[in-house]
């Protein structure tokens, strides 16, 4: 039942969740599964114990007292670019947009299974998984890969750090998985349920709007012009 | 040639007078410039007498005669200017009509013109409204009420109902979402609780009795979503065979999947995916296998070897917690609802029928795809 991280420390996970009966069966059920859990009822005590703690993965209720779960979303993000996953009750509604916006990697819809958010946790540490930063990245390839250039972006596959005009961008999990995607095919059309497919693990039933946000976002760092949207059929990465 | 004329009897009385004090006639007439016609006249009238010469059109004369004393006097007025003058007069009156025209009906145009196009705002805006564009308004900011006339009334009329029917959406949707949530947050603690109890026959039957509680609070709240009109569709031309494929496996019911050729399908895979999961889940439940999918075009169809559907549902189609006949066994009438639901928002059609041999069969009909 071990989450497959390697043998040594167990995944921490930081569960913020106003609902008291959600917040304890979901943390036993994730325990289960060999996360080691923490708990917050409230969006600031749960900024408070993040601070702390550095957890690995946050799973965050979209609405919660006195901060709420986009607000943290957003406050978290400012400085750190850990794996984040939203769950939310209302699902269809603004909710999702406004989480991905805030700079969430994925949600799932209330109630959830917990094998299908133990399925989205996996997907997402394995993007996380990526980077340098966490631990071990799966193909370290020391100096084999070189830079990609497109205009004034860089991107060191190896290294997994991209700069911009020299700068470092500092790229969430999803958003470094998503850059990637584009980067091995440069100036190709991805359509949205490929990317869906390729960066989320997701079947079919994927919400397109997760791509839309996320590629947004990327904009905001990397230059919109970077990303050229093609109508009715998907995004590409120019040159 | 009335004016011809009395200028021509005056110089001929001039002429005559002249004559008479002195004898001389004033007139040099050689008799090949007279006129024969003229000559003719006096001769007939014997008195005073005109004739119009427009033997040349570009100079005209008026020539009169009257005998006096037993000889005949001769005048001729020249007409040329009179009617030059006249032809000229003409000219100007038509270039002033011509300008005058210019002028106005460009601008009587331009009258008509500005109500019509405001007009023709309207019922664009209305069109807009009807399609779903609730933001569209008749009025353009800041121009509201100009001059009070019966266009702005109707453009004010339009945009309140926009205004109403977006305000009544938006409290819909808020509504929606909220019940969504009030439903959820609990049934995501029922769910989660009843993962965590031991395995046995009494945990069985909770499960069973949570999933059942939970598929019709999803089967409401989706519907209750259809009705608010507030779902759009997210299409794009996706191949049929691997979604309906992976629909049908995911249902877990034993079904049989025929594609003909590789159809692709302009649609929305995640709609389609409930749509086919329902169809499917409904031929197992209330059908009797085999339950068969078939792909060919763009038209996907399941059918059964059961009962066939209840003829209500054939002629009403389907209605909510109505499954129509006894022995079509237990269910809500929601799955049926939420496909045909689901169909009208990706802009396909979903029929019902029965098979002469028994059995029910669902049709999907979806608009065709770019092979990409």
């Amino acid at each position: 039942m071990d989450v497959g991280s390697g043998s040594s420390a167990p995944v921490t996970v930081l569960l913020v969740e106003d609902d008291e009966v959600i917040r304890k069966t979901v943390a036993m059920a994730l325990e289960r599964y060999g996360y080691r859990m923490s708990v917050a009822g409230d969006g600031l005590t749960g900024l408070e114990s993040y601070r702390e703690q550095r957890h690995d993965l946050l799973l965050l209720d979209v609405m919660l007292p006195v901060l709420d779960g986009i607000g943290l979303c957003r406050k978290v993000r400012e400085w750190s670019q850990v794996p984040i996953l939203m769950m939310s009750a209302r699902g269809d509604g603004l909710d999702v947009v406004a989480g991905l916006e805030a700079g969430a990697d994925d949600y799932v819809v209330k109630p959830v299974d917990t094998s299908v958010l133990v399925a989205r946790m996996r997907s997402l540490l394995r993007r996380a998984a990526f980077r340098p930063a966490s631990g071990n990245p799966p193909e370290p390839a020391p100096g084999a890969a070189s830079d990609l250039v497109f205009g004034d972006l860089t991107i060191d596959p190896g290294g997994l750090e991209v700069r911009r005009a020299g700068e470092p961008v500092a790229l969430a999990p999803t958003e470094l998985r998503l850059l990637l995607a584009f980067a091995a095919n440069p100036g190709i059309v991805l359509d949205r349920r490929t990317l869906l497919r390729d960066v989320w693990d997701y079947g079919w039933d994927g919400d397109s709007r997760v791509v839309d946000l996320c590629v947004q976002r990327l904009r905001k760092k990397i230059g919109a012009e970077r990303i050229e949207t093609v109508r009715g059929f998907g995004y590409k990465l120019r040159r | 040639m009335n004016q011809g004329r009395s200028q021509a009897y005056v110089a001929m009385q001039e002429d005559v007078a002249t004559y008479l004090s002195t004898g001389v006639a004033p007139d040099s007439y050689t008799p090949q410039q007279i006129p024969p016609v003229l000559i003719e006249q006096v001769d007939r009238s014997g008195g005073f007498t005109t004739w119009y010469d427009d033997r040349r059109p570009d100079s005209p004369w008026m020539w009169a005669a009257q005998p006096v004393d037993g000889r005949v006097l001769f005048v001729q007025i020249d007409m040329g200017t009179a009617m030059r003058s006249l032809q000229a007069l003409d000219r100007h009156v038509v270039e002033a009509s011509l300008a005058v025209l210019a002028v106005v009906v460009p601008l009587a145009a331009l009258a008509a013109e500005l109500p019509n196009r405001r007009l023709r705002r309207v019922a664009r805006t209305a069109r807009r409204i009807a399609d779903g564009d609730l933001d569209a308004r008749a009025m353009r900011g800041g121009r509201r009420g100009r001059d009070g006339d019966e266009i702005t009334e109707i453009s004010v009329a339009v945009d309140a109902m926009a205004g109403a029917l977006q305000e009544r959406l938006l409290s819909e949707q808020r509504f929606t979402a909220d019940v969504a949530h009030e439903l959820r947050t609990p049934l995501m603690g029922l769910v989660t609780s009843t993962e965590l109890l031991p395995a046995g026959e009494a945990t069985e039957l909770v499960r069973d009795r949570v999933r059942a509680l939970r598929s019709l609070v999803e089967d409401l709240l989706e519907i209750t979503r259809i009705d608010a009109g507030v779902e759009q569709a997210d299409l794009a031309s996706v191949p049929l065979d691997q979604v309906v494929e992976e629909s049908v496996h995911r249902t877990e019911v034993r079904a049989r999947l025929t594609v003909t050729g590789a159809p692709v399908a302009y649609t929305d895979p995640r709609r389609l995916n409930r749509i086919i999961a329902n169809l499917v889940i409904n031929a197992h439940r209330h059908g009797r296998p085999p339950v068969e999918v078939t792909v060919s075009g763009t038209t996907i169809v399941v059918r059964d070897h059961g009962p066939g559907f209840p003829e209500a549902l054939l002629v009403d189609g389907p209605q909510r917690f109505r499954t129509g006949a006894a022995e079509r066994g237990r269910g809500h009438g929601l799955g049926l609802t939420i496909a045909s639901g689901h169909a009208r928002v990706i802009g396909g059609r979903l029929t019902f029928g029965n098979a002469p041999d028994g059995g029910a069969i669902a049709r999907l009909h979806l608009p065709a795809g770019d092979r990409t």
